[in-house]
């Protein structure tokens, strides 16, 4: 199972010295093997906030809750894919995706069968053996996405996963997540400062305010999947998105 | 260009000596102030005949090997918990920048105090030597490390000493490099100064006998020596780790 709830989380950060309120209170709740994306404005917390859900990071208030139960660390139940994925420089591809399960104690040739399946699922078979820096920017997020699958978590916590990637490569993997999302019933939680991102990928989109943040609105995206980037219907729901964001940039 | 750069060194050396050997020829200074390069090769020698050097040798690697042991996992130890405790890098921190710069031959007396003319006073003073640069360098090390990587293992469970082993040791790990090759630099002259002082047993205390026998050519030789296993391990040993670290690591 996989329902997160987010109630009334605030975060204050330092900034010259003062408190600066992040997040103002920000609820939000999402069901078992939902796909949500959340846009904002730069600088509005979203990513703080996807990190609180992972636990990285404590709230100073509100509460966590999965599945009803309140959460306060990090746990296996909710993986986070980075930004810049975070691979592990020194380990090879497979020894990468492994790593969860190793730490979790699992006998080597279960992680094997594993690990297999999922390199397999992210066409990366033929880099098994491969270091990181062997990697373009887009293979590397696919082995981000491996491990963090592996490890069957309820929850996948996206952090701008796809912000460095090319435009090719960038659609592709969009279309990769829906069939990954499809065939594993994750809950996604997804982070974007792209607009069309969000509209691809999204069953609902939240779009936080500017600082101290709160979700300003929640649109539903009902509309056939695979969705492709350059589909034309996507673009009434891109504006949609760019209205109720369009206020938010740019400060007060 | 591989060939001719050894080339070049094989001629400057062979220069070296013929000036040497011209100089001697010359009689610019007495034979028992500057010998020739020939008697300094005989006393080698006689050196490697009678065993002696190897003896020597042996003695001094020992406690080579057993002090820069100590210093690394002592280091290691220090400067990990120096990066990661905010106390122990505000107290033990200070005081380890001014042992540092102690000289490891400064240690000697209190070593001669503590451990009388043994073996265990030359490993003291060796192991002494080094451990505050490998501190400071794995600090440093552990310091630098991408808090992605940490905030990645913490995500998928590692806690404790399961990330010290799988993520602080590896990233960090090109900075220890640098610590271990430092380490192993004053634990060199540390062994060669206290044998020199402790006048007991290895090539330290070659070299004083040869002073104290008004043996010029002997004194010369046994500084080849030291020199030559320096410019060995340095070249065999702590190169070799460390392209091989730098390229796993894709930083080469």
């Amino acid at each position: 199972m996989g329902k997160l709830e987010a109630k009334n989380v605030e975060k204050f950060f330092e900034h010259d010295g003062k408190p600066l309120k992040a997040l103002g209170g920000v609820n939000l709740t999402v069901e078992d093997g939902e796909f949500i994306c959340v846009v904002g404005p730069s600088g509005c917390g979203k990513s703080t906030f996807l990190r609180i859900l992972a636990g990285l990071e404590k709230p100073d208030g509100g509460e966590i809750l999965l599945d009803g139960k309140k959460l306060d660390d990090t746990g296996p139940d909710r993986i986070m894919v980075f930004q810049e994925g975070a691979l592990f420089p020194w380990l090879t591809v497979k020894d990468n995706v492994e790593y969860g399960l190793k730490i979790a104690g699992i006998p080597k040739e279960e992680r094997n069968d594993i690990s297999k399946r999922y390199l397999d699922m992210m066409q990366l078979t033929q880099f098994a053996n491969s270091y990181t820096y062997q990697l373009s920017t887009g293979m590397k997020q696919r082995v981000a996405i491996a491990r963090a699958l592996v490890m069957d978590p309820d929850v996948l916590l996206m952090d701008e996963p796809f912000a460095a990637l090319d435009t090719q490569t960038r659609d592709l993997l969009l279309v990769e997540m829906q069939l990954i999302w499809q065939k594993t019933k994750k809950t996604i939680i997804f982070v974007t400062h792209n607009v069309p991102e969000a509209a691809v990928l999204g069953s609902r989109v939240a779009v936080f305010s500017h600082r101290p943040s709160i979700v300003k609105k929640i649109l539903d995206i009902n509309y056939k999947r695979p969705r492709v980037s350059e589909d034309e219907n996507l673009i009434e729901y891109q504006q949609k998105i760019l209205s109720e964001l369009r206020p938010e940039v740019g400060g007060n | 260009m591989k060939g001719s750069l050894f080339g070049k060194k094989i001629i400057f050396y062979i220069a070296i000596i013929l000036v040497w050997q011209a100089i001697d020829t010359a009689n610019v200074w007495p034979d028992n102030i500057f010998p020739s390069p020939i008697e300094v090769a005989e006393d080698l020698v006689y050196g490697i005949s009678d065993g002696s050097l190897f003896y020597g040798i042996g003695t001094s690697m020992l406690r080579l090997i057993i002090g820069l042991s100590i210093a690394i996992s002592g280091g290691l130890i220090l400067g990990i918990f120096m990066a990661r405790v905010e106390t122990v890098n505000q107290t033990i921190g200070s005081l380890v920048l001014g042992l540092q710069s102690i000289p490891s031959i400064a240690w000697v007396p209190l070593a001669i105090l503590w451990f009388g003319l043994t073996d265990s006073g030359i490993i003291f003073v060796t192991a002494i030597g080094a451990i505050f640069a490998v501190t400071i360098n794995t600090y440093t090390g552990v310091k630098n490390i991408d808090p992605s990587y940490i905030e990645a293992a913490r995500n998928m469970g590692a806690k404790g000493s399961q990330l010290v082993t799988t993520v602080l040791i590896p990233a960090a790990f090109p900075y220890m490099i640098s610590g271990f090759k430092q380490g192993w630099a004053f634990a060199w002259r540390g062994v060669i100064g206290a044998e020199l002082l402790f006048s007991f047993l290895g090539l330290g205390f070659l070299l004083n006998v040869g002073r104290q026998l008004n043996d010029v050519s002997q004194v010369i030789a046994m500084m080849l020596v030291i020199m030559g296993i320096g410019i060995l391990i340095d070249g065999f040993v702590f190169k070799k780790l460390e392209y091989k670290v730098m390229s796993r690591w894709g930083l080469r």
